[in-house]
């Protein structure tokens, strides 16, 4: 078995868990970006030069405890259907499996992914399901501090941890939430919604992140300042943002419910029905009709319990995975079929949508 | 027909055109599939990357002695060559740092077991705003670990 089909296999955080944090905000995401000392940066550095880092970097890496048992994926060594599942995963960024001397190590639980040779030397994420800052800050800070004292990263009294791009200088750290906002969306407030974030300095992305579409209402909200604030200030800032939007999130939810009533639970009964009876499912309908059964969750139109299946499939069906899956290249009418059965079977003994009781 | 508009960071052809307008000032930016793609032209920051990067001097003048990269290189990629760049493109930088970032000197973690005195002074005088912030907001759990901070940070500094 392939590491990747490995991944794939494995019960993981984001795909199986249950509990009633995740409702809005999916998953929480720090991003810990540092490089070693005296090396350039691998935009820059020469092909022996890269080997040197990515060496020792996953020397480093793999003598942590985090990543025991772990996978260790050089982006040269896949098939181009296997990276694309590392990146529909967000385990890695698709910059790094664009190029061939990155590399990732990634826990065995998946919660810790290190890209090596992206960007910087060093990409540290740390991914939680659900909304949990503290958490995720402390696992990064503990894999920051091991890995410090392992390897000699690049740092400077004044600037802090040196970077290849301006953009993330200082702490290197960029925090986020991945959040469910289909009520803004619905009620047509998301714009202004995303316009406060902006002007007060985070910024709002889709789904797979810099520049993507926000497929299924799902956006990623990070800071966007590294240097002149510490990492307290940082997570604060962005702590408070989230419960704000999460706030607003469920008075938009509340409000539709109660001003459409039948028609808000019909909306949500139609595409449990499409997606329990459709031959052939696009990627971002699917997205998209997952999207109102995972608020039906929310809002106990549908058992809570049933949420992480939804989780999941939004997840699973996507393109590279529905190949993987399929163990074969499809066609996009292939994928589509696939995408279709996958989804019908998963729904096959869901109840049926209820007025809301949340 | 008119010649194609060429991409403000390298030679290609411009297929992505950024426009911002503040206070009425139009700029334009020009990119090319890739290096859009590259910055991720639908970033605020890197779009103000591009912008600086855009109306900066065309004459190569900096050269790290370290990696060899000189302003010409950042200008085309937007990214530094190596952390001793940092040394020799720190001034230049400077203008563009502040318009990126809105502050030009780090406050946050060090690698374990070096922290300058410098850093830990000014760690201390942030940790205390943010303390005396922390308990006017009532938000007694970030003061208690900010309190925390401190005492660690006051010792550290005894000792060094």
């Amino acid at each position: 078995m392939s590491s990747v089909e490995d991944i794939l296999a494995a019960e993981n955080e984001l795909t199986h868990l249950l509990g009633a944090q995740q409702a809005v905000v999916l998953s929480t995401r720090i991003r810990l970006a540092r490089n070693l000392d005296g090396m350039p940066f691998p935009g820059w550095a020469k092909v022996p030069q890269r080997k040197e880092i990515s060496d020792r970097c996953i020397e480093a890496l793999d003598a942590l405890p985090k990543f025991r048992r772990g996978h260790v994926l050089r982006m040269g060594e896949l098939a181009d259907r296997d990276r694309a599942v590392l990146v529909e995963r967000h385990l890695v960024s698709k910059e790094l499996a664009a190029g061939k001397s990155g590399a990732a190590v990634i826990s065995r639980d998946q919660t810790c992914s290190v890209m090596v040779n992206e960007e910087d030397h060093l990409r540290i994420q740390v991914v939680k399901a659900g909304w949990h800052l503290r958490g995720t800050w402390h696992i990064a800070e503990q894999l920051d501090d091991a890995l410090g004292g392992s390897l000699k990263l690049a740092f400077s009294d004044r600037l802090g941890y040196l970077t290849a791009c301006p953009t993330n200088v200082g702490t290197g750290l960029r925090a986020s939430a991945m959040v469910h906002l289909p009520g803004l969306c619905l009620a047509g407030h998301m714009d202004k919604v995303s316009r406060a974030l902006n002007q007060d300095g985070l910024a709002v992305r889709g789904w797979l992140g810099e520049g993507t579409e926000a497929a299924g209402n799902v956006f990623q909200i990070s800071n966007q300042q590294t240097l002149g604030l510490s990492e307290e200030a940082i997570l604060k800032h962005l702590g408070g943002w989230i419960k704000n939007v999460v706030e607003q999130e469920w008075n938009a939810r509340r409000k539709l419910a109660q001003e459409e009533g039948e028609k808000f639970v019909d909306r949500l009964a139609r595409s449990l029905g499409v997606l329990r009876s459709a031959r052939l499912l696009t990627s971002s309908e699917a997205m998209n009709m997952l999207s109102h059964l995972r608020l039906a969750c929310d809002m106990g139109c549908l058992p809570e319990e049933r949420r992480h299946l939804v989780d999941r499939l939004m997840i699973e069906g996507q393109p590279a995975h529905v190949q993987a899956r399929a163990g074969q290249e499809l066609d996009s009418d292939g994928r589509d079929r696939r995408r279709a059965t996958v989804v019908r079977e998963a729904l096959k003994d869901f109840p049926e949508v209820a007025p809301p009781t949340a | 027909m008119s010649q194609p508009i060429k991409c403000s960071l390298c030679e290609e052809a411009a297929t992505v055109h950024l426009s911002q307008v503040v206070h009425g000032n139009v700029t334009k930016v020009h990119l090319c599939e890739a290096c859009a793609q590259k910055g991720g032209a639908t970033d605020p920051a890197v779009f103000q990357l591009a912008d600086a990067l855009t109306t900066a001097s065309p004459a190569p003048t900096l050269t790290c002695p370290k990696c060899g990269f000189t302003d010409i290189d950042f200008r085309k990629r937007g990214r530094l060559g190596c952390p001793s760049c940092w040394e020799t493109f720190g001034d230049a930088l400077g203008g563009l740092l502040l318009k990126v970032q809105h502050e030009a000197s780090h406050v946050g973690r060090t690698p374990v077991g070096t922290m300058p005195t410098g850093q830990l002074r000014r760690r201390l005088d942030a940790a205390r705003l943010e303390m005396e912030k922390a308990i006017s907001a009532e938000d007694y759990e970030a003061a208690a670990r900010l309190r925390d901070e401190i005492a660690g940070l006051e010792q550290q500094l005894a000792t060094a």
